[in-house]
C-alpha cells in the first residue's frame, strides 16, 4: 500500500473509532441486566473479531507464500500475526476486566476466554518461531508452515473447547447470544467493529511498509 | 445493579495506552529507518561525487 | 528410516533410562501430594496420567532430530531422494513407537502405585491412550522439525505444541476419565470423533507440510 493510501486509512480508522465511542458511550442505551459495564462490550467484541479476522490473513498469506514465494505475502503474514498479538492480548485483557464485576471472576474456563488465550499462545509461538530463526528464507517458509497448521487447529479447538464447557453445564453461564439484542447496541457494535477493523488495516499496512524497509536497509 | 465505571474506563483505557503504544512504536520506527535511509544516500552521494556543490557538502555524522 | 531411529535409540539407551526415571519422579511426587485421598487420586487419576504421559513425551520429541542436529546430518535429510513426507511417517512411527513403550510403562507403574485394576478396561483404555498418542506425536515430530535448527529450542517446542494438544488432550482425557470409571464407550463418542479427526488433521498436515521443511 503505498503512502498516501496508508494515511488516508489511517485518518478513517481515527475517524470510525471516535463514531464508535460516541455510538458506544452516548448513542447506546444502559443495558438492563448488567448496567453501564456492558460498555465494554463495544470494545471487547470488535478486538475478538480482529484477532480471529488477523489470523485469518496469516493464513492466506501463509498459503499464499508457501505456492508463489513472494517476499511480500511473507511481510504480510508477519505483521498480521504481529498486530493480531496485540488485538488477542487486548481481547483477554478487555474480556477478563468485564468479567470481573459481572461474572465475579477475573478469570473463568468459559469457551471463549479459553479459546482466544489458545489464539494467543498460537500467535506468540509464530512470532517467537520468526524471531528464534537466522535464516531469513528459512523463517519464512517454517513460519508459513507453521502459521496454516495452526489456523487448522483454531476450529479443533474452538469445538473441543466449546464441548468441554456446555456438555454438562446449564447455558446460563454462557454469554446471551446477538439475536435478542435492541437495534441500538448493535448498531453501536457494527460501526465499532468497523472501526477497529479499519485500525486493523492501517497498522498492518504501517507494518508491511516497515518491513519491507527494514530488509531493504539490510540489503 | 451498580455500573461499574471504573472497569469501563480500565478496560478503554488499557486499549488507548496498547493500541497508541503500538502506534507510536510503529511511527517511531518509520522515522528511524528515513533516517538510516537519507544518511545512506547521502554518503553514497558524497562518495559518489567528491565535486559537488559547495552547499551541500556536509562533514560525515 | 523408523527402523534406523529405533535402532539407534535402542542402542543409546539414554532417552529410555531418562524417560522412566522422569516418570518414576513424578509418580513420587503425585503420590506425596495425594497421600491418602483416595477420592480426589481416582477423580484426577485422568489427568495424571496424561501429565506424565506429555511431559515424558516431551522430552522424547524433543530429540526426534537429534541424531541429525548433533552430526551435522540435516544436509542429509535434505537430500535424501523421494517423496520427504515419507521422512516424516518414519520419524512419526519412531516416535510413536517410543511413546507406546513409555506410556505402557508409566501405566504399569501407576497401576501398581496407585493400586488400580485395569485388566478389566485394558481394551478401550489402549485404545484411547493410542488415539491420543498419534496427535501428540504428529504434531510433535512436525514441531521438532520446525524448530530442530531454532535458537532457544527448549522454550520454543512447548510453546508451539501447546496449542495444537489442546483438542487432542481434551478428548483423550475425557475419555480416559470414562474408561477408567468403567463407562461404556458410547457415553464419550463426541470426544473419540473429536480425537479421531483431529489425528486425521494432523497427520495429514505432518504429510503435506514437511517437504516444505526440509527443502532447506
Amino acid at each position: 500500500m503505498n503512502l498516501n493510501v496508508t494515511k488516508l486509512m489511517g485518518w478513517l480508522a481515527a475517524l470510525t473509532l471516535v463514531a464508535g465511542m460516541v455510538m458506544g458511550f452516548g448513542v447506546a442505551p444502559r443495558e438492563t441486566t448488567q448496567g453501564n459495564v456492558q460498555r465494554i462490550m463495544y470494545l471487547h467484541v470488535p478486538t475478538a473479531w480482529v484477532a480471529y479476522l488477523a489470523f485469518g490473513v496469516v493464513l492466506a498469506a501463509s498459503i499464499a507464500y508457501l505456492a508463489r514465494r513472494r517476499a511480500g505475502a511473507d511481510r504480510l503474514a508477519h505483521a498480521s500475526a504481529e498486530v493480531g498479538v496485540v488485538f488477542t492480548g487486548l481481547t483477554i485483557a478487555a474480556g477478563s476486566i468485564w468479567g470481573k464485576p459481572t461474572w465475579g471472576t477475573w478469570w473463568t474456563w468459559d469457551a471463549r476466554l479459553t479459546s482466544v488465550a489458545i489464539l494467543f499462545v498460537m500467535y506468540l509461538g509464530y512470532l517467537l518461531l520468526r524471531g528464534m530463526i537466522d535464516d531469513q528464507e528459512r523463517a519464512a517458509r517454517y513460519c508459513a508452515v507453521l502459521g496454516i497448521v495452526a489456523a487448522l487447529d483454531v476450529p479443533l479447538v474452538h469445538f473441543s473447547v466449546y464441548w468441554w464447557r456446555t456438555l454438562h453445564q446449564p447455558p446460563s453461564v454462557l454469554k446471551p447470544g446477538a439475536a435478542t439484542m435492541p437495534p441500538a447496541i448493535l448498531a453501536a457494535l457494527l460501526v465499532n467493529v468497523v472501526a477497529f477493523t479499519l485500525l486493523y488495516v492501517y497498522f498492518v499496512a504501517k507494518r508491511v511498509r516497515l518491513l519491507r524497509a527494514e530488509s531493504e536497509a539490510l540489503a | 445493579m451498580a455500573d461499574h465505571w471504573n472497569f469501563v474506563a480500565a478496560a478503554y483505557g488499557l486499549a488507548i495506552l496498547v493500541l497508541g503504544g503500538y502506534w507510536r512504536r510503529l511511527v517511531r520506527k518509520e522515522r528511524e529507518l528515513m533516517i538510516a535511509g537519507d544518511q545512506r544516500s547521502r554518503q553514497r552521494s558524497i562518495s559518489g561525487h567528491p565535486r559537488s556543490e559547495p552547499a551541500s557538502r556536509h562533514p560525515l555524522p | 528410516m523408523a527402523w534406523k531411529d529405533l535402532l539407534v535409540e535402542r542402542r543409546s539407551k539414554e532417552t529410555l533410562n531418562s524417560l522412566l526415571f522422569f516418570s518414576l519422579a513424578l509418580l513420587f511426587v503425585f503420590q506425596f501430594a495425594l497421600d491418602a485421598d483416595r477420592e480426589r487420586l481416582s477423580a484426577v487419576l485422568p489427568g495424571l496420567l496424561w501429565l506424565a504421559f506429555i511431559l515424558s513425551g516431551m522430552l522424547g520429541l524433543g530429540r526426534v532430530f537429534l541424531v541429525e542436529r548433533e552430526n551435522d546430518c540435516w544436509e542429509g535429510l535434505l537430500l535424501a531422494p523421494g517423496d520427504k513426507s515419507a521422512i516424516y511417517l518414519g520419524k512419526l512411527a519412531g516416535s510413536l513407537a517410543l511413546m507406546f513403550v513409555v506410556e505402557a510403562m508409566v501405566l504399569a507403574l501407576f497401576a501398581l502405585f496407585f493400586n488400580v485394576d485395569l485388566a478389566p478396561v485394558l481394551p478401550p483404555l489402549i485404545m484411547v491412550i493410542a488415539l491420543g498418542t498419534v496427535g501428540f506425536a504428529a504434531m510433535g515430530t512436525l514441531f521438532a522439525a520446525l524448530t530442530a535448527q531454532a535458537r532457544a529450542r527448549e522454550l520454543l517446542f512447548p510453546v508451539l505444541l501447546l496449542p495444537v494438544l489442546v483438542p487432542v488432550l481434551l478428548g483423550t482425557v475425557k475419555a480416559t476419565e470414562a474408561v477408567l470409571l468403567h463407562e461404556p464407550l458410547a457415553e464419550v463418542a463426541h470426544w473419540l470423533k473429536l480425537l479421531v479427526a483431529a489425528d486425521v488433521i494432523y497427520v495429514v498436515a505432518g504429510l503435506l507440510t514437511f517437504d516444505f521443511i526440509l527443502e532447506g
